[in-house]
């Protein structure tokens, strides 16, 4: 198991060293430092302030290691900022990237855990109901539901939900955000509400697959054969059995609770970090974009590690594959 | 070569792979009969399919001259297409409701009265025809998408799974590389570092693409490689690259289908969402909801030109998300079994 | 455990259904609720120059001067100074000393980087000196100041800045230090003297009385050294970018620049601390225009009621326009800008809907000190000073297609004055009457332009194809979907004289580079005036401000006899010489066309019932100290028109079960 686990880390940091290197040739190679520095502080400053501003944010060297420079470069100050969590200053407002993220995570996951969370909730339930029912007009009805509903674009349902329900009905704020304890909540319902609306469709469309799936096995057929009741078959044998691929799935999108969500935060006005790169997205703002994706991947690697590393421990064929 | 020009050849050389394609599933049974099944079950989706793309065909033949009543100095010397000839041209010089015959703020005569059947937009574009020109945008964006992105994950798929060993560790590294990436955020820091255009935008959208269905191919092949007949094949010295041409390749077509018909409807809302962002692709229908989001607090309201975009879009994806469900019904035996 | 508490609080927020965004004890306090877009850059007054930041340094700093809230043309009133600066004639040929008095005893905000002084307090007096130590700051290139050039009219202002440089450079030890030292050891900036605690005297070398309108922005207010020194940040402290010390009427209470910026009164205001010294920055004023007497504004009862009448700003972030505007008519916001796309609504005829009028809500418009145009680069070979008369009237045909009243009545529902010449109304040398005879539409005469300029349909008669023109862009505003429809206004236009202009929506970078090569064409810009001065106009076509030489003349005009008339008329004060000077200006702008001047920016803003002595003001000044709002009415109309309306709720679930009901009752027999 040890080795296992040494093994399946050991390629975890692999993949987040390449990581690095892609964003490095992306917006170091391919962007220069100088458009970038001219960018923050508009066209009319004097050179020496470029060059001031290029050393505070540490793009003043040569890119690539080379003789006499095997440490002082652009490549090893990437690995080495990244690495040890030192994001620098953003390249559009100065402000330190640490402080923006530390700041953003919390509305962030404010939004997006019980988006989550309800999500889950409203899916899988009505996955089984539509997969309980299956050939009868609720589970056709279901399906169609749920393709259409897969079909919208999420613009349309955050500009529908917030004409209609905002505007229209004034049940909530049309956007807005205060972690006041006692205003939070009805600036989430909104996004959330959009959130768990729009997502529905795949999602029941992919549990019922999988509960139809397993509804089809063998031992299923027996305890049908033998006659036990469809309830019962439904919620104890296919629900039970059906928990590993979908745990699959569902742990794979919690590293990106952290990231935010680009449109939701940005249309309905959400301080997170998904608003942050929205900004950092419209005001060219490199520095923190690489950040975000680096984060994103970081987590999402070390996701994908404990997982591995939990069926491994659970299931001894996974070491030896 | 002038863009219309290679538009028509791409007219063309669709037309004939489609007739290839016609011959090749007329010959095989299998395929015969899963597009039998295919055609019983979703007539009314693939028929709306077949609306957009012969929209988005009549579209890309263009021309240049003809000239007509509606051109301006520049558009005669432009290459236009059928549905420019068609639809185009009827220009206002702002707002009208569907079937108006005055503009909608200020009520002045308009100069193509009760022609507009979906009104027009902010500068007096006829709404009806900007709809029709998206469909070659979508089109496009999914189409020359999976074009660069299927055969590049089949190539990579394919040979990780075959080969093995050091081909597919990096096949692999890659592909985790990739993947662990956030998809949207991949996607935009491409294009904001390509600069903004179509084929960026295709790009950008194949990079982030390639790695599901890569991650598919190799996966199959892997099976395939372990099959009697593969073996029996290797075993009489066969070349390696005709087991993969002859033995592996078909026997992913159905997945390579699947794939393209479920990755279609993801692109072009993707690109719905890079709109918003301001780096989508001209003439979209993202771009247009895009352009449209701020008018719904009109008052009186301003509705045509989302509802056109948003019901345009909707209705290829809805189509394309149909016939892919069906397909995958119909093709890939293992939830053929759980349907039954 | 967070999701679970989240859960619930989502299940609460069910139940209680409202749209309030704001808890509802502040209800009955005078917060004023308005909002930002962008988040500011840096709230250093040396160095803020964009509206964002101006609503809160505005807010924070006081100016030696300021203008009057309601007289126009606008007029300079004293501000922290005691009165006017008197001005005489400085010791070298043609400069001039202006002498400002500042008012003894006005005190900083309480900030901790004030040692606490004798009498617990965390703040202490402003002095003249803090004025100057704020001057030098300009000065300083390492503050990257937008405002250098102006104010190297002050004698020795540059030589200072490169002093600096120099020094820094040549003595890492001087350059360790903290700024104040600095620029105490190289004696400060010759031409700012401070006199005593409370007088300063500023010596301008060349002839520029327009100096004096800088003294009513935010680059020229006293600013603690202790401020600079203390939030540098080091140490878990701010910076002092976002963290500014001043001796405004407001103070920022909470800044979180993404989102939310919070104003709070501040005690230790002067208008607060002394209302007996009745200073004309710190009463509300009792003489206005006619206007001001019908709007309300001199109400005989405020007249000279001290300042200010708002407990708190809230700023919140909005970068979308429609839930911005609704929040505005549903009354959570107190004022609003109106956005075009609301605009039929809110307004017909240039009147207020009857709707709106119902709502009491009023509205308010004013011309902004602002030109939009499209410029020409004029060092292009083909429509430039290069292609000499056959540019000139490929730039005239140009002009004389495009319909700004079309353009207004599109984008901007017919808001805003068409432009003539780059002087907007309110600023001296315009006339209303004047009419530019290449700012009409005349196809025909645009089209013998082309013929005449060897281009007949738009087509080289020489080459026998057609004119394509770059039309060059960069921002993220202008390549987003909407901006493009603003473009294709403008090529569809040239299309009718078979010019076909391609927009080049590049990003930054690429924009940079085409400038720096000189590779652009066709661009859109347009100039806020950042003083009523007609010379804050006209330099942005003098050929020194050449965009190839670095300054904001990106049209890269260039006229011998136009230079020298700005040059005159520039120091001239205003009277007939000075007009007949612009005259002779603008009928060189006329025929040469570097710009097609578009419209002058009108600013319409609404604002609710409950909020008093809204005017609109087109300068950069920070007018919250003089808007006052009652609270109570502001509760009782929201919870009027915010009543939630709950059936389609009940609608939903019954159609939900009426749904599935019969299905499972025949899903249930067939079972059995």
């Amino acid at each position: 198991m040890l080795a296992y686990a040494i093994r399946r880390m050991g390629y975890g940091i692999l993949v987040v060293l390449g990581v690095l290197f892609f964003l490095f040739v992306l917006f170091f190679a391919v962007t220069s430092p100088d458009d970038v520095a001219r960018k923050a502080l508009g066209e009319r400053v004097p050179d020496s302030v470029v060059e001031q501003w290029k050393i505070n944010h540490g793009y003043d060297k040569p890119l690539f290691p080379g003789p006499g420079r095997w440490t002082d470069n652009m490549l090893v100050d990437h690995y080495r900022r990244m690495l040890t969590f030192d994001f620098g200053r953003s390249d559009a407002d100065d402000t330190p990237i640490m402080d923006r993220i530390t700041r953003g995570a919390g509305p962030s996951l404010t939004l997006t855990v019980p988006l989550f969370l309800l999500s889950l909730f409203t899916g899988i339930p009505l996955a089984l109901l539509v997969a309980f029912f299956r050939e009868t007009y609720i589970d056709r009805l279901g399906v169609v539901i749920a393709v259409l509903a897969m079909s919208v674009s999420i613009l349309l349902y955050i500009i529908g939900a917030q004409y209609l329900i905002g505007k229209l009905l004034h049940w909530f704020p049309i956007s807005g955000f205060d972690t006041d304890p006692r205003v939070i909540a009805r600036f989430l319902a909104l996004p959330i509400l959009v959130g768990v609306l729009s997502g529905i469709g795949g999602d029941i469309r992919f549990y019922r697959t999988v509960f139809l799936e397993e509804s089809n096995t063998d031992y299923v057929r027996t305890a049908r054969a033998k006659g036990c009741g469809e309830a019962r078959i439904m919620s104890v044998h296919v629900f039970r059995n059906s928990l590993i691929p979908l745990l699959t799935q569902v742990v794979v999108a919690i590293p990106f609770l952290f990231t935010g969500s680009l449109l939701l935060e940005s249309f309905f006005g959400i301080p997170g970090l998904g608003a942050m790169t929205v900004d950092a997205i419209q005001g060219n703002d490199f520095s923190v974009l690489r950040t975000m994706v680096y984060i994103g991947s970081l987590l999402f690697v070390v996701g994908q590690v404990l997982t591995d590393l939990s069926y491994g421990l659970v299931d001894p064929r996974v070491r030896f594959e | 070569m002038e863009s219309h020009v290679v538009s028509n050849w791409v007219v063309v050389a669709l037309g004939l792979a489609s007739l290839a394609a016609i011959v090749l599933v007329r010959r095989s049974r299998i395929w015969s009969d899963a597009f039998v099944q295919l055609w019983r079950r979703r007539r009314l989706a693939l028929f709306v399919a077949g609306i957009y793309v012969g929209i988005a065909l009549l579209d890309s033949v263009a021309w240049v001259g003809g000239a007509d009543g509606n051109a301006d100095a520049v558009s005669v010397h432009e290459s236009r297409s059928v549905i420019d000839r068609l639809f185009g041209g009827n220009q206002e010089r702002s707002y009208s409701a569907p079937f108006a015959d005055v503009e909608f703020y200020g009520a002045q005569p308009l100069a193509h009265p009760g022609s507009h059947i979906l009104g027009t937009d902010l500068i007096g574009r006829d709404v009806f025809y900007l709809a029709l020109k998206g469909a070659r945008v979508a089109l496009l964006i999914g189409g020359l998408t999976s074009l660069l992105a299927i055969p590049l994950a089949l190539l990579f798929g394919v040979s990780a799974g075959y080969f093995g060993g050091r081909i597919d560790t990096v096949v692999f590294f890659v592909m985790s590389t990739l993947a662990s990436m956030p998809g949207l955020l991949l996607l935009i820091a491409l294009i904001m570092v390509m600069g903004k255009s179509t084929f960026a935008v295709c790009v950008a959208l194949a990079v982030t693409g390639w790695v599901g269905f890569c991650r598919i191919a190799r996966g199959e092949t892997l099976k395939l490689r372990e099959l009697e007949y593969v073996s029996a094949a290797r075993a009489l010295g066969v070349s390696e690259l005709q087991i993969v041409m002859r033995h592996i390749l078909p026997n992913l077509m159905h997945l390579v289908i699947i794939t393209f018909v479920l990755m279609f409807s993801g692109l072009v809302l993707s690109e719905a969402i890079l709109s918003w962002l301001g780096i989508g692709v001209d003439g979209s229908w993202g771009q247009m909801i895009d352009q449209a989001r701020n008018e719904l607090s009109r008052d009186p309201i301003v509705w045509w030109n989302i509802s056109a975009a948003g019901i345009a879009l909707f209705g290829l994806i809805l189509a394309v998300n149909f016939i892919g469900d069906a397909l995958r019904d119909v093709l890939d035996p293992r939830t053929l079994q759980g349907n039954e | 455990m967070r999701g679970a508490v989240a859960c619930s609080v989502l299940l609460g927020a069910l139940l209680a259904c409202t749209n309030n965004p704001y808890p509802s004890e502040d209800d009955d306090r005078k917060v004023l609720y308005t909002t930002f877009s962008e988040a500011p850059r840096s709230l250093d007054p040396a160095v803020a120059y964009d509206v964002g930041a101006h609503a809160i340094t505005g807010a924070v700093y006081d100016t030696l001067l300021e203008y009057h809230y309601l007289k126009r043309p606008y007029t300079l009133i004293p501000g922290l100074a005691l009165d006017l600066p008197e001005s005489r004639p400085g010791e070298a040929d043609g400069s001039t000393v202006y002498r400002f008095e500042l008012r003894p005893g006005v005190l900083y905000q309480e900030d901790p980087a004030f040692t606490i002084d004798g009498s617990g307090r965390r703040t202490r007096p402003v002095l003249a000196a803090d004025v100057a130590f704020q001057l030098a700051r300009l000065a300083d290139p390492t503050v990257n100041s937008p405002v250098i050039e102006p104010f190297s009219h002050v004698a020795g202002f540059q030589a200072f800045g490169e002093r600096l440089v120099e020094r820094r450079k040549a003595d890492p030890d001087f350059a360790a230090r903290p700024v104040h030292e600095q620029y105490a050891e190289l004696g400060g900036i010759p031409g700012v003297r401070v006199e005593g605690d409370h007088v300063l005297e500023v010596e301008v070398a060349s002839d520029y009385p327009q100096i004096l309108y800088w003294f009513a922005m935010q680059f020229t207010t006293p600013v603690p050294w202790e401020a600079i020194a203390y939030y540098d940040g080091e140490e878990g402290r701010p910076r002092f970018d976002d963290h500014p010390v001043g001796t405004g009427p407001f103070v920022l209470s909470h800044y979180d620049k993404q989102s939310r910026m919070v104003l709070d009164a501040n005690p230790n205001w002067y208008g607060v601390q002394h209302p007996e010294w009745r200073a004309p920055g710190a009463v509300y004023p009792s003489e206005g225009e006619p206007e001001d007497v019908a709007a309300g504004r001199l109400d005989p009862s405020i007249a000279g009621s001290p300042l200010p009448f708002l407990e708190r700003i809230v700023y919140l972030r909005e970068q979308e326009a429609i839930p911005y505007f609704n929040k505005f008519l549903q009354g959570y916001y107190d004022a609003a800008g109106v956005i075009k796309e609301s605009f039929d609504r809110v307004i017909s005829q240039g009147r207020l809907s009857p709707a709106m009028a119902g709502m009491d809500i009023s509205l308010e418009k004013g011309v902004e000190p602002t030109v939009f145009y499209l410029g020409f680069n004029l060092e292009d070979e083909t429509i430039g000073l290069p292609a000499g008369d056959d540019g000139r009237r490929i730039r005239q045909a140009m002009s004389l297609v495009i319909d700004t009243e079309e353009y207004t009545r599109i984008f901007s529902n017919s808001r805003g004055v068409p432009a003539q010449s780059p002087l907007p109304p309110g600023i001296f040398g315009y006339d209303e009457n004047y009419e530019n005879p290449y700012r009409r539409v005349d196809l025909e005469r645009a089209q013998q332009l082309m013929v005449e300029a060897g281009y007949p349909g738009g087509v080289d008669a020489e080459t026998g194809k057609p004119l394509v023109l770059t039309f060059d862009t960069y921002d993220t505003y202008d390549t987003s979907s909407q901006g493009l429809l603003q473009f294709r206004f403008f090529t569809d236009a040239w299309r009718k004289l078979g010019i076909d202009v391609q927009v080049e929506a590049t990003n930054y970078n690429q924009f940079q580079e085409k400038v720096r090569n000189g590779d652009y064409q066709i661009f859109m810009w347009g100039w806020v005036a950042d003083y009523p001065d007609p010379e804050n106009f006209l330099f942005l076509l003098w050929s020194e401000m050449a965009r190839s030489k670095g300054g904001p003349n990106t049209a890269n005009f260039s006229n011998p006899r136009y230079d020298e008339l700005y040059l005159s008329m520039k120091s001239r004060a205003n009277g007939p010489e000075r007009l007949a000077e612009i005259r002779e200006m603008l009928a060189i702008l006329e025929t040469e066309r570097p710009w097609i001047e578009l419209v002058h920016r009108e600013d319409y803003s609404l604002y609710h019932g409950w909020l008093d002595h809204v005017k609109p003001f087109g300068m950069s000044f920070s007018t919250s100290k003089y808007l006052d709002l009652d609270p109570g009415v502001r509760t009782a109309r929201r919870l009027e028109w915010n009543r939630p309306i709950l059936w389609p709720i009940w609608a939903g679930l019954g159609l939900g079960v009426a749904l599935i009901v019969p299905g499972i009752v025949t899903f249930m027999r067939e079972r059995q």
